[in-house]
């Protein structure tokens, strides 16, 4: 009987097995692949260069004086004459927006698992949370100016403060979100405080931790930006936000949009590099991250 | 009745109840809003038995269970699980638990999921590993220990599910409709695996909800029907029939005339 029993058990798993999924997951995005990436790019691209060269034959066509609006080949000349400058000026944003982001990260996530933690913390300390968000950056950084002095300082604080909520609501929204049912097998398992944050809470926020990371990367860069445009000149250096004041005081449109687009391009390297991360991150157990490109 | 109660509170873990694995005593629950989920609950659960719960949705099934495990505590009576209160016998790893749905955690491999009891309690990684495929081997999946719950069918997810709730060897194994949202046929299948387990350990006691009365003559060694409103104990009626049951067991007249004894208790 025995015997029999057992014998039975392991066809059926194997019948049961065959049609698993991972082998037809890689199959069927091995030879995809590149049709894809073709048809998600060409199109944006085609439609970029019909832009610019219409943008560059009207600009000719109606001459425009430059620091009205300038073309694109005015943008690329400024750029390519002030090449060196532009790169010490991209240079601080990036490390402006990574101390700025790295700040958000640890902090929102080491803040939401406490507030995760007692349901009366939270009570008390997230609606200031929510209050400090509403209240304009601009208002703000004045007085981290004064606390902090014009500097790096003050302009990492500001893009850590536009770049903190986000991670924060997320990540508290993913730990409040674990299945009941789960939980339950936690405590009935005798699985203390500690051993079902990390092993079951933490685990199962992990995507919206990650959705947040992904809206907070961009904003990361965009404070650091508006620090720049407050509070001058970060590290010793100009960041991207300080040489836009600078050209824009000196009428220098082809170079402020140079800068602009540097800023716009760092904005989507930064973004696509989180995006690349959190895929990975994900990649052991969330759907989303697999099926989608998103 | 009252007096029998007050004599209850009085020696709440009487020597009545040393042998019994489940013990419920004219056990009430009351929900905070009103509700009485269960009224005036007498149950005694021996080792190796295997009494099913059967009973129409809401006649407080899993409010019994929910007390047994201490997930919420009952409002009057007396309520012991092995021999002591729900909370304390939770502290002795000898209860195991089966949900309907399979709770298996989507990041973890089949092994990992497995032993997360095991690695709760903080029990070494040799062991786990050990103890890990001793479990998946008894349902049939060791050669996927090192799969994503994803990959597997609803049979196979809940066959892990069971795999989890033995890796402790319990005494005691409640299962609140394990086989609720699978196909008959993995349903059939999983349901001879389960008895075939359950007679290799013996000495281990099983509660299992059901709405399948078929399901119910054909696992349990009695069965416990429960009717709504309030949610009470009806009837129990002993299935005295030999194990092990193989498939023919479901075609005997035997088996069609316990079938209509619960149907017509259910109905009352
Ligand atoms: N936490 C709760 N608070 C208030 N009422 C509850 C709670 N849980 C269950 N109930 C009520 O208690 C009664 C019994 O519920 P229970 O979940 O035990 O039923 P069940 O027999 O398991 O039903 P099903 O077969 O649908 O799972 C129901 O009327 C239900 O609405
Ligand atoms: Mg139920």
């Amino acid at each position: 009987m025995n015997k029999s029993y057992a014998g039975n058990v392991t066809d059926h798993a194997y019948s049961e097995a065959r049609p698993a999924q991972p082998k037809k997951m890689v199959n069927k995005s091995v030879p995809g692949k590149g049709k894809q990436l073709a048809s998600q790019i060409i199109p944006p691209l085609v439609v970029l260069l019909l832009f610019v060269g219409g943008w560059e034959f009207i600009g000719r066509l109606i001459g425009i004086a430059p620091y009205l609006l300038p073309k694109p080949s005015d943008i690329f000349l400024a750029a390519r004459d002030n090449i060196g400058n532009l790169m010490v000026s991209v240079g601080t944003t990036v490390m402006e927006a990574v101390i700025g982001f790295a700040v958000s990260v640890v902090l929102g996530i080491s803040l939401a698992i406490l507030l995760a933690l007692s349901k009366m913390v939270e009570r008390s300390v997230y609606p200031y949370a929510i209050i400090l968000q509403t209240i304009p950056i601009v208002a703000i950084a004045p007085i981290i100016v004064i606390w902090f002095g014009a500097g790096l300082n003050a302009i990492v604080i500001i893009s850590f403060l536009i770049s903190f909520f986000p991670i924060l609501s997320n990540t508290l929204i993913g730990l409040n979100s674990t299945e009941q049912n789960m939980k339950n097998l936690f405590y009935l398992y005798n699985a203390t405080k500690f051993q079902t944050i990390m092993k079951l809470r933490i685990p199962a926020a992990l995507p919206y931790i990650v959705a947040g990371l992904k809206i907070s990367c961009s904003l990361s860069v965009v404070g650091a930006i508006v620090g720049e445009y407050i509070a001058g000149i970060g590290g010793g250096k100009g960041g991207l936000g300080y040489a836009i004041t600078i050209a824009a005081s000196r009428l220098q449109t082809p170079y402020l949009f140079a800068c602009g687009l540097s800023a716009a391009i760092l904005g989507v390297l930064f973004f696509l590099l989180v995006n690349q991360a959190s895929k990975w991150l994900l990649s052991s157990w969330h759907e989303s991250a697999m099926n989608h490109s998103n | 009745m009252t007096l029998q109660s007050a004599q209850q509170l009085a020696a709440p873990y009487s020597s009545e109840s040393k042998g019994l694995l489940v013990h419920l005593d004219h056990v009430d629950k009351i929900y905070p809003n009103g509700t009485v989920a269960v009224q005036n609950a007498n149950l005694r659960a021996g080792e190796g038995e295997f009494l099913c719960f059967v009973g129409p949705s809401g006649c407080g099934k899993s409010t019994i269970f929910n007390m047994i495990t201490g997930l919420t505590s009952h409002t009057a009576g007396e309520l012991a699980v092995l021999g002591t209160t729900p909370r304390e016998a939770r502290k002795q790893n000898e209860i195991a638990f089966v949900f309907q749905e399979h709770t298996l955690l989507p990041w973890a491999n089949l092994l990992e999921n497995v032993t997360l009891p095991l690695k709760l309690r903080g029990v070494p990684q040799s062991v786990r590993k050990e103890e890990g495929e001793r479990v998946l081997e008894l349902v049939g999946l060791k050669e996927h220990m090192k799969v994503l719950p994803r990959q597997l069918s609803g049979g196979m997810k809940m066959r892990v599910s069971i795999a989890r709730a033995l890796i402790s060897r319990p005494k005691l194994l409640l299962m609140d409709e394990p086989f609720g949202a699978l196909d008959e046929i993995t349903r059939q299948t999983l349901q001879d695996e389960l008895l075939s387990i359950w007679q290799r350990e013996k000495k281990m006691t099983v509660l299992f909800i059901t709405h399948n009365v078929f399901e119910a003559v054909f696992l349990s060694t009695k069965v416990v029907v429960m009717t709504p409103r309030p949610g009470k104990i009806a009837q129990m009626i002993d299935i005295p029939v030999p194990f092990p049951r193989g498939e023919d067991f479901r075609t005997t007249p035997e088996f069609s005339d316990y079938v209509r004894a619960v149907s017509g208790a259910l109905n009352h």
